[in-house]
């Protein structure tokens, strides 16, 4: 019944939540820093070696860094339409041709957003930075499949 | 009186010869470490913070490590926010050294608050391991008034979390904990966030040479502009006559404004075509060829061309030079009727690599000289570690991390203000002067943040452009 399909949805969901908070700046009296985001789950061997790799790591960690993390999945009930409803696209890369698609079955994915910063007033300007987007949903298209 | 008169429970005597004793046994068992007294640079009092730190001044003293089998069971942390390293070390320093012979030192040092105890928040620079830890607890009531008495701190510290304090002690072997070492696949392994920019290595002045045809395309001109091209669309030209040559033309687009013909609009990734230049002249034209564009996803695009006799030929960049930042001045000189004009290409790497003529000239009898303006500034020198860079025209300045001579990158950190292209960075202490050529907008830092990653990745995906024309929920 369930053949293999993969289309790195989740991925590129991830993907998406991760270009929202990638270049964000702090200021302070004589620096402007850049804040490292990364995806918070790693392989441990992996995050070693990258930063530690002489292993001997003469600081603790650096700061201030954001990382975030892709923690759970809810179906939603209120986005739902009939199975048997169709939509129909133009093919952008003919012109000619349509493309037919079922509705699709909505989940929200949910994401943690995490800051570590040194000084208060080095979070409140990342929160700051982020929050005015947020009315309180921030919309972003990703394409998910190749066009 | 409650106590005996007949013993002293402590005479000056007796307190000095323990802490003589004291300092003779953290000569013999202790370790050479460095107190780095923090300097208070600004601070916030409304959130009650510290905001800016430097750690200029080491003073060496010896200390009893207290935790001599080691950092404990677990020093590495694996967190959401990567390794963090947990290592604690309790040190014993004698009260009478540091007020002896630190504290009158201290004393006369601006922002350092309070120079008569070890404070908390101070740091020290641990011999094995290249370490840095920060003083978080300062006991100097153990052990517990032998003798009516105190003789020593005992200093709880943890290793430094560090942001963008400035270490500039003067001492190598303190300063060089944040210098670059080598890390995954040869990379620099630097601590904290940098930034990279590429400077001009050595400044060479590229050279051409051209030939001279009859029959050679003179020049293109747009009358349409097209619109809705994504990227570039080839051009086609109609073969010259036989024994000819069938000239070469390359199209530019234009976008992110408005034009009057056309439909390049600010913000939106679809362009106008603004001048197609020559590659080739070609020759044995007797009349402007006709000229066809393929591909580029837009239409409309029409151009009228112009031949000319005693035109330029191709031109040959013979020797591509080194340091150009912006396309220099192209100079053509020799007798002609209309003197040619070209604009040359700058590749990623700085050097001229290829020359594309605007207009091939009309009447010359023999190939002109071509001379190409040597790249702006001048650059020499070697930048040194930690070192102040001030940029000449953005007046931004930063510290040295690494400066890698063969492939002209520095990392800087501290940045402070904004560098621009094609000014020149100058070294506070090496008097090294070089242009800049390239500002990598991404951040470097020690192995965790992923920002660049996202921002490639993004881009394949995400289109900011689209939204729904119906209103947005």
């Amino acid at each position: 019944m369930f053949e293999y399909f993969y289309n790195e949805i989740f991925r590129k969901t991830i993907i998406g939540f991760g270009t929202l908070f990638n270049d964000i700046t702090v200021k302070q009296e004589d620096s402007t820093i850049k804040v490292p985001l990364a995806y918070g789950p790693t392989q441990k061997f992996l995050a070693r070696l990258e930063e530690s790799p002489d292993l001997n790591k003469r600081t603790s960690l650096t700061l201030p860094r954001m990382s975030f993390e892709f923690t759970g999945l809810q179906y939603d009930s209120s986005r739902k339409v009939t199975t048997t409803q169709q939509f129909t696209v133009k093919d952008k890369t003919t012109g000619k041709n349509t493309n037919k698609a079922y509705m699709p079955v909505p989940y929200s994915m949910q994401f943690e957003l995490s800051i570590m910063t040194k000084l208060n007033d080095n979070a409140l300007q990342i929160v700051e930075q982020i929050l005015p987007y947020f009315q309180p949903q921030y919309n972003l298209t990703v394409n998910y499949f190749h066009q | 009186m409650v106590l005996n008169p007949y013993f002293q429970q402590g005479s000056k005597s007796e307190q000095n010869l323990v802490q003589s004793l004291i300092n003779e046994q953290l000569k013999i068992y202790g370790v050479d470490v460095h107190f780095m007294p923090r300097k208070y640079v600004s601070s916030d009092s409304v959130l009650r913070e510290v905001s800016a730190s430097s750690f200029e001044d080491a003073y060496p003293i010896e200390a009893y490590i207290d935790n001599f089998d080691g950092y404990g069971d677990n020093p590495t942390l694996l967190s959401k926010f990567g390794i963090e390293q947990t290592n604690e070390v309790t040190l014993i320093i004698s009260k009478e050294r540091f007020e002896n012979y630190i504290s009158p030192l201290m004393k006369n040092e601006s922002n350092i608050k309070l120079s008569t105890r070890l404070k908390e928040g101070d740091l020290i620079y641990f011999p094995f391991g290249d370490r840095l830890f920060e003083i978080k607890y300062v006991e100097h009531e153990k052990p517990f008034y032998m003798l009516k008495n105190t003789y020593v701190y005992e200093l709880r510290c943890e290793l430094f979390r560090y942001e963008d304090e400035v270490i500039d002690t003067g001492v190598d072997e303190i300063d060089d904990t944040l210098e670059a070492s080598e890390g995954v696949d040869g990379e620099d392994y630097v601590i904290g966030v940098t930034q990279k920019l590429t400077l001009v290595g050595n400044a060479e002045q590229a050279s051409a040479v051209t030939t001279q045809v009859h029959g050679g395309i003179q020049f293109v001109t747009v009358t349409n502009r097209g619109n809705g091209y994504t990227h570039a669309p080839r051009v086609a030209i109609s073969s010259a006559p036989a024994g000819g040559v069938t000239g070469i033309a390359t199209a530019y687009l234009l976008g992110g404004i408005v034009v009057c013909a056309g439909s390049a609009q600010p913000n939106s990734n679809k362009s106008v075509v603004q001048e197609v230049n020559l590659v080739n002249p070609g020759s044995g034209y007797t009349t402007g060829p006709d000229m066809q564009f393929y591909g580029g996803g837009g239409t409309g695009l029409a151009v009228t061309s112009y031949m000319a006799n005693g035109t330029i030929g191709i031109v040959t960049v013979t020797g591509g030079g080194s340091g150009y930042t912006t396309s220099p001045n192209i100079t053509f000189t020799g007798l002609s009727t209309v003197s040619a004009a070209a604009t040359a290409v700058v590749s990623t790497a700085g050097t001229i690599s290829a020359i594309h003529i605007t207009n091939a000239g009309a009447g010359y009898t023999t190939p002109p000289t071509i001379s190409i303006a040597a790249p702006t500034g001048t650059s020499s020198g070697t930048f040194a570690f930690n070192e102040i860079v001030t940029g000449g025209t953005s007046g931004a300045t930063a510290r040295v991390r690494t400066w890698n001579s063969v492939t002209n990158e520095i990392e800087i950190s501290n940045v402070d203000g904004t560098f621009s292209r094609e000014e020149t960075l100058t070294g506070s202490t090496s008097g090294a002067s070089r242009v800049v050529r390239l500002i990598d907008l991404t951040n470097y830092d020690d192995g965790f943040g992923d920002n660049d990653v996202f921002e490639t990745e993004g881009d394949d995906i995400l289109d900011f452009s689209e939204g729904n024309p119906f209103g947005t929920p």
